[in-house]
């Protein structure tokens, strides 16, 4: 999945590489070594110019956002030419490893609210994460909280009867804050494990809407409030993790569709923007395709 | 709004083209910012280098013409780029065969079955017998969404939500579709297009033998857009591709690359979300728009579906003759409410573009009208009118009777009486007004009218 960053990665060490070797500057009396230059930003200025634009230019194309190729880029010209990997590992390190949050521990029942905009794969996330939970042996209710789009109650409700979890629903243009507040009632009078709550997909830029969302949230009280991305989101990714941390306020994300992702780059941009654990990819349209995240295989992947 | 931010760079960058010549440092500048705005919007990396190349080459080479700034000069050129990579003219989906068939296809979550709702409603105002027809088999209660958007639309629906197999779906029911003047069918999508969607939509294809297949493609989509947009080229025959959810921050490069690579154009966008929430797309004005000129012919449009045209007239020669009451103030403010939010609004106005007015502004403007229509609410029709017969037993009046504050209503004859300056401004029009309107003539643009 992740082996065009690999490549771009592997490149730029091997340019670098490459041009340490070589003698510097006619200018000094005796040939000396690049290699003996403490940072790679003291190579020769075109050349120097040339390998970062050309690594700027690919991790573009991987998908990454652009403030975050920015700082890859500072990243690689501060540090030794022998050790561009180890400051590329632990730059990386530092970007996809959040503090980590563990949704199977908290007082019963735990709630779990999942934001994002339209399509990203919100609901499909919310079955399949359902999925992995009643496989724990845990219960579990959702919470149909989109009742804006047409058809969304249907949706979640046939994954409800489909693994034959319990589903509270209200009508189409109902309060959402109201769903989840039954869902969660019913959890408490059920002493269930669990509660998933679903909302309308929103644009994250419309006030109005972030204002409806926030709501649910202020009512439900998540324990934790999940950001739904869709892995082919290009520098948007990086304003959508923005807008819903700052209006709402996130302890997570999932990235979707990693499936069909060839590049990689928004997993990169979203952990970079959010400061936010990753928690599950996801990578396929059956509920098993739900794949908890593990920075340091993505590392692997990646260098 | 789409490409945001590129408008927003692109105006700083312009601005540093002050001098009279066209100075080959700052057009390379200019250019590295074009090239570095529209990566940042999604626009694949080989399509910036090669428009950023190309504005470069063109603006050092060619002559300016007479009468023409540095800076004009280059924003042409950058016009002219931009709008042959986004497919220059407009074109209307031809629908004069009876029936046209349109079909929908696109990865999941890119928005197919509320843009066919969409569509629906779009083509119904204007006139034609519709028909939606559900084949996505896939997604759970797909059936149901078209189905229920159909019910609000009072638009016919086919589907099956029994059967598995799309072209069973179709062929069931085509027969019935022949009395329809245009037939939308909505397909299945998937994350990616893998081999079994492939399949599926090839099958489809055959059965349906669509005039028009657009590809829906979500507006934040990054750089996998353009091999996307290829791969569904090759299986189906791509006419034309609409891009949605560009009511957020969506940068719309990714989309619009893949427009490009496609050859085929950008025929709508969706920008919200509701069913009205379907713009057509017209390259030429849309490029005027982030370039901070304007775009008089949306601005026009919308301002006569917002305003029936007695009142207009009216209110156009009360402007005209800079002598406004609060009658034309409130026509003014009802008429630019129905238009759309004010920023949108503002952003086609020549000039306003440039301003960049901060949106918390904005925001508060809009929120002051409501206040402003609430007080003219409680005016007699003869107040209205006559806006020199406010005194203080009147204002007094209509503060108690609107339940509003005095200093609003204080807001509010200071705001009518700068308006009334600005008009009287406006109606003695300014040297660079009349250049812009030369500018715009040259470009396509619809001349000027009075009104604004």
């Amino acid at each position: 999945m992740l082996g065009r960053l690999k490549s771009v990665f592997s490149k730029v060490r091997k340019n670098v590489e490459k041009e340490t070797k070589k003698p510097v500057a006619k200018k000094e009396k005796k040939p000396s070594f690049v290699s003996k230059l403490n940072v790679v930003k003291n190579l020769e200025k075109s050349k120097l110019k040339k390998i970062l634009e050309e690594l700027e230019e690919e991790l573009l194309t991987n998908n990454v956002a652009y403030s975050v190729t920015e700082e890859l880029k500072e990243t690689i010209k501060n540090s030794k030419p022998k050790e561009l990997k180890k400051t590329l590992e632990e730059k990386l390190k530092e970007i996809l490893s959040a503090e980590a949050i563990d949704i199977y521990k908290g007082d019963k029942p735990i709630k779990i609210m999942f934001v994002g905009v339209n399509g990203v794969g919100k609901t499909t996330t919310l079955a399949k994460l359902a999925s992995q939970l009643q496989k724990k042996k845990k219960k579990v209710v959702m919470a149909a909280g989109d009742t804006f789009r047409a058809a969304a109650i249907e949706q979640i409700q046939a994954h409800a009867e489909k693994l034959k979890i319990n589903l509270i629903k209200h009508s189409y243009g109902s309060d959402s804050a109201a769903v989840a507040f039954d869902a969660i009632e019913h959890a408490k009078a059920k002493k269930l494990d669990y509660v998933l709550i679903d909302t309308a997909g929103r644009s994250h830029a419309n006030e109005d809407l972030m204002r409806e969302l926030e709501k649910v949230k202020r009512v439900s009280k998540p324990d934790f409030t999940i950001l739904v991305v869709d892995s082919l989101t290009g520098n948007d990714a990086v304003d959508q993790a923005k807008l819903f941390g700052e209006k709402i306020g996130i302890e997570g994300v999932i990235l979707t569709k990693a499936d069909a992702d060839e590049r990689g780059g928004a997993i990169i941009s979203v952990a970079h923007e959010t400061g936010k654990p990753i928690l599950f990819l996801g990578t396929g349209q059956e509920y098993k395709d739900l794949k908890e995240f593990n920075a340091d295989d993505i590392i692997k992947q990646i260098l | 709004m789409v490409l945001d931010k590129l408008s927003d760079s692109l105006k700083n960058a312009l601005k540093k083209l002050t001098s009279g010549k066209v100075d080959k440092e700052a057009v390379a500048e200019l250019c590295s910012e074009i090239k570095k705005s529209l990566i940042s919007a999604d626009v694949s990396i080989e399509l910036a280098r090669n428009i950023a190349k190309n504005i470069e080459k063109r603006a050092l080479k060619e002559k300016v013409a007479g009468g023409l700034t540095a800076r004009e000069h280059t924003v042409n050129i950058v016009y002219e780029e931009l709008t042959n990579l986004l497919g220059k003219e407009f074109k209307e989906i031809p629908t004069e065969t009876k029936p046209t068939k349109l079909m929908l296809v696109g990865l999941f979550g890119s928005g197919k079955t509320t843009t066919a709702g969409k569509l629906a409603k779009l083509y119904k105002k204007r006139g034609k017998k519709i028909a939606l027809v559900q084949t996505d088999t896939w997604r759970p209660a797909a059936y149901a969404q078209l189905k229920q958007l159909a019910d609000v639309l009072k638009i016919d629906f086919y589907g099956d939500p029994k059967e598995r197999n799309p072209v069973k779906i179709y062929n069931a029911v085509k027969k019935d579709l022949e009395d329809y003047e245009l037939v939308i069918i909505d397909t299945a999508g998937r994350d990616a297009l893998n081999d079994e969607l492939t399949k599926e939509i090839e099958s489809i294809d055959k059965a349906v033998q669509a005039q028009t297949k657009l590809l829906v493609l979500s507006g934040d989509i990054g750089q996998a857009a353009q091999k996307t947009a290829e791969s569904f080229h090759k299986a189906v025959g791509v006419t034309g591709v609409i891009v949605t959810k560009l009511d957020g921050t969506a940068k719309g490069g990714g989309a619009l690359s893949a427009a490009a690579a496609t050859k085929a154009k950008v025929n709508f966008i969706g920008v919200g979300e509701k069913l009205d929430a379907l713009e057509e797309f017209k390259p030429k004005n849309f490029v005027s728009r982030i370039l901070g000129m304007g775009d008089l012919e949306t601005l026009l449009e919308k301002a006569s579906e917002a305003i029936d045209q007695e009142t207009a007239e009216k209110t156009a020669k009360n402007i005209m003759k800079g002598d406004i009451s609060f009658t034309d103030l409130y026509n003014q403010m009802e008429a630019l409410k129905k238009m759309g939010p004010l920023g949108q609004v503002a952003n086609m106005i020549p000039g306003m573009g440039k301003m960049n007015i901060p949106k918390s502004q904005l925001k508060e403007q809009e929120e002051n009208m409501k206040v402003w229509k609430y007080l003219m609410d409680s005016m007699t029709v003869h107040e209205k009118d006559n806006p020199s017969l406010m005194n203080e037993s009147r204002i007094q009046r209509i503060v108690k009777g609107s339940g509003r504050a005095e200093t609003e209503m204080r807001d509010l004859i200071k705001q009518y009486k700068q308006m009334k300056k600005m008009m009287k401004a406006f109606s003695g029009k300014s040297k660079k007004f009349a250049r812009m309107q030369k500018l715009m003539g040259k470009k396509g643009m619809p001349k000027m009218p009075g009104m604004f």
